[in-house]
């Protein structure tokens, strides 16, 4: 006989099964807020020619491009996230298009101890290109490209390398050894997020009437949510001197709160506009911060978006107060990488995106234009000019990626 | 997969002898998991037609399982890869399977897992420089020691006050994880890091035995197994264990303790769940990322429940899941079929065996020979019964 406590046992765990498969990934994703670019064409970043390339590598592929063998290893979650994992794939895909290279596969990880195990199916199937995507997988790509030396790894968000005398991932970080040399073939692509941020302050600056406005980070410990909020305010201030930035991070850790709760973004937020009556919020918080623009929205105040074009990505009515968004183009710059792989010329070790390179921008305002004057137009052409050459700080002299 | 399961073997029903009772008790783990395949199949067939611009391609099962099978067993090192998926499903299933055994339901194991490999890493990279043969046997008891810990909670707080293992282990799931992300983003990461990640273990890592990346935990997982048989069927302990599990008032009345029991059985629950963790911690990923997580706890259920508890049953049933993971990376690449199939199967598989009472009827699998759970003291029918749904 089946006992009544089995059965309530039994129903019990495959609930429980259920619930845990449900939640996804238990642990925080500090990957979420670094999502990447939309698809729509930002209205103000003007592409730029992939000059991704300073100096030829050593190891520059000798395979033709149509031959080339790509594959891409994610973070853990899923490929179709919105974010991080899908729009790197997305690049990877558009570079095999352009080089007319099969289509590649992907490996989605279901753990962390998967990582390395992944990465070396792609070695095993004898892959030209891997592509690994998110910070936590920076010690197993470094290793493996190590090992590989005839395989071009690329890296998003893995900067800046660090790696021992003898080229292999530092576990202490003293970063004794230089990744160029050790390593021709292993890039890590990171991003100005500051000079996205620096855009969104203009707008924000703008379309303040209190001149009081807000930004809300993660955590203080995600160095690219500190260099958005960092140009934000840098930006704002190129426009009005005297206007006041109030900023504030949800979480000092690297916990769900930071990125993966969007009801305590909004009740975060509802506290933070009333407290500093803001009247511009950016969100550069995941999905905690679809939250936080939940509340700007409902508090009738302007929200910015983040890492990709918002106002798309939600989609209405979430979208209804975001007047732009501050974007990274992950999709752009692992494109880029990988055609770059394909011609010869892509640098190793830590390879910047910013404005020069098409790595970012700010989104089109949509259904706010006709908030904003030419003057605004004018403005963000002008700071994206300067970043290009090179003659605009969108760092405070504290540091870039530091929190105060 | 099926090789990686138990034997499947001819059916000769309603004729006595060794092949019969071989078919009894193999007739449900195979059946269901030649289900969950067939089923899997439909979904991938199903699947291509909402693509949009794929070529429909009636073989893609096929290409997907035989990719599956290949990534699993196609060759040493693949087969060292499933060796190296299945160690903490068998640690997992073990913990599992012991619980039921005394009639506890460990959803826990996730849990446990995370803080075995916790105390593992915070050991490991204290005892980094330490060299190896006192280095790994204390890191490894560490992560034990840990496990034990989440485990005893819960059997404690049923022994004083009654409260659900399934509620209290399901919440010290949700607060190891906020545990393990505090101290990996906190006070165990390397100051100079960009991102959340500990130091090495160094010296305090599992050393590699068998071909790649074989490390010694599939022995210690192996041998825990054997260890776990006897001390089931051939000790004192695992007898009342299998007695309190049978019937609780029973057992009283003959003069053993439940409640100590209960919180024995959890303890050392959680502890072989630590060790599935202490497994992956030393012997895969050496450090662990703030995404340091792992679906084992969960898996553990199915495994458990594959094998009916039985601790030698277990490693074939690990086998399997472990086969599965360690196929989905190639199937990912050759046929393009998207991890989560592999979810799909393991799913199916527990639907089904939850369902297997109808399975057994329609298969006439008698329940006399319910399996090597059901044959050597008087207390195991029941106890056997209690787990095999």
């Amino acid at each position: 006989m089946i006992t009544r406590t089995t059965r309530l046992g039994l129903l019990a765990a495959t609930l429980a099964i259920v619930a845990s498969a449900c939640s996804g990934a238990a642990t925080p994703t500090p990957a979420a807020p670094s999502v990447a670019p939309s698809v729509a064409a930002p209205s103000v970043a003007p592409s730029a020619a992939p000059s991704v390339a300073a100096s030829p590598s050593p190891a520059a592929s000798t395979s033709a491009g149509a031959a080339l063998k790509i594959g891409v290893v994610t973070d853990i979650g899923t490929l179709n996230d919105k974010g991080y994992n899908e729009y790197s794939y997305k690049g990877a895909q558009d570079a095999a298009t352009t080089l007319g290279a099969a289509t590649p596969p992907s490996i989605v990880p279901k753990d962390a101890s998967e990582y390395k195990a992944d990465i070396q199916q792609f070695v095993d199937q004898k892959f030209d290109v891997i592509v690994t995507v998110g910070f936590n997988l920076t010690s197993d790509t470094v290793a493996a490209a190590k090992a590989n030396p005839t395989i071009h790894f690329v890296g998003v968000d893995q900067s800046p390398v660090c790696v021992d005398p003898t080229g292999a991932p530092d576990a202490t970080f003293a970063c004794k050894g230089d990744a160029k040399t050790l390593l021709p073939n292993y890039t890590s692509l990171y991003f100005a997020e500051d000079q996205a941020g620096y855009l969104a302050g203009i707008v924000a600056a703008y379309a303040s009437k209190a001149n009081i406005i807000g930004a809300i980070g993660g955590t203080t410990l995600c160095a690219p949510c500190v260099r958005y909020i960092q140009g934000y305010e840098l930006g704002a201030k190129s426009v009005k001197p005297a206007i006041v930035v109030k900023s504030s991070y949800v979480t000092r850790d690297f916990s769900a709160a930071a990125f993966n709760d969007p009801a305590g973004g909004k009740i975060f937020a509802d506290t933070f506009i009333k407290t500093n009556k803001v009247d511009v919020l950016f969100q550069v918080a995941g999905k905690t911060g679809n939250g936080v623009l939940e509340a700007a929205c409902a508090s009738k105040i302007y929200g910015i978006g983040v890492d990709v074009d918002q106002w798309t990505s939600l989609g209405a009515p979430a979208n209804a107060c975001v007047i732009t968004s501050a974007e990274k183009h992950v999709e752009s710059a692992v494109n880029q990488a990988i055609t770059g792989i394909a011609a010869g010329n892509l640098a190793a070790g830590d390879v910047l995106f910013n404005a020069a390179n098409d790595g970012i921008g700010a989104s089109d305002f949509h259904d706010k234009a006709s908030l904003f004057g030419p003057e605004v137009k004018t403005a963000l052409d002008a700071a994206l000019a300067a970043m290009k050459a090179g003659t605009l700080k969108t760092c405070p002299d504290t540091g870039c990626g530091v929190a105060k | 997969m099926r090789s990686a399961g138990p034997k499947p073997t001819v059916p000769v029903k309603g004729r006595p002898g060794l092949a019969s009772r071989a078919w009894s008790v193999a007739a449900v783990p195979v059946v269901v998991i030649g289900l969950s395949v067939l089923l899997g199949a439909v979904i991938i067939v199903f699947s291509e037609l909402l693509v949009p611009g794929h070529t429909f391609d009636i073989g893609l099962p096929v290409v997907a399982y035989s990719a599956l099978v290949s990534g699993a067993l196609g060759n040493p090192d693949a087969v060292v890869s499933t060796l190296v998926y299945s160690t903490p499903l068998i640690f997992g299933g073990l913990a599992v399977g012991f619980g039921f055994k005394a009639g506890l339901f460990n959803i826990g194991a996730q849990g446990q897992f995370l803080v075995g490999a916790l105390g593992a890493v915070m050991a490991g990279v204290a005892l980094a420089e330490v060299p190896a043969p006192i280095a790994i046997p204390l890191a490894a008891l560490a992560g034990f020691v840990a496990g034990g810990i989440w485990g005893f909670i819960p059997g404690f707080l049923k022994a004083v006050s009654g409260a659900h293992e399934v509620v209290s282990t399901i919440m010290l799931n949700y607060v190891a994880v906020q545990l393990l992300a505090a101290l990996v983003s906190g006070p165990l990461k390397v100051p100079r890091s960009p991102s959340p990640v500990t130091f090495d273990v160094g010296n305090a890592a599992f050393p590699v035995i068998l071909g790649r990346n074989g490390h010694l935990g599939i022995a210690l997982a192996l041998l825990a197994a054997v260890f776990v048989w006897w001390l089931l069927y051939r000790t004192t302990w695992g007898f009342e264990v299998r007695a309190v599990g049978a019937n609780p008032d029973a057992a009283r009345y003959a003069g053993m303790r439940p409640k100590l029991i209960t919180i024995a059985t959890m303890t050392f629950s959680g502890a072989l769940a630590g060790l599935a963790g202490t497994s992956v911690l030393l012997g895969v990923t050496h450090s662990m990322t703030s995404s340091f997580g792992t679906t084992v706890g969960f898996d553990s259920i199915a495994v458990a429940l594959l094998a009916r508890s039985n601790p030698l049953v277990i490693i074939p049933a690990a086998l399997l899941f472990g086969g599965m993971r360690a196929g989905a990376g190639l199937m990912q690449i050759k046929a393009q079929i998207p991890v989560e199939l592999v979810d799909v199967l393991q799913a199916t598989i527990l639907l089904f065996l939850v369902a297997s009472p109808v399975l057994r009827r329609v298969l006439r699998v008698g329940r006399r020979h319910s399996g090597p759970t059901g044959v050597d003291t008087a207390a195991t029918p029941a106890a056997g019964e209690a787990v095999a749904i």
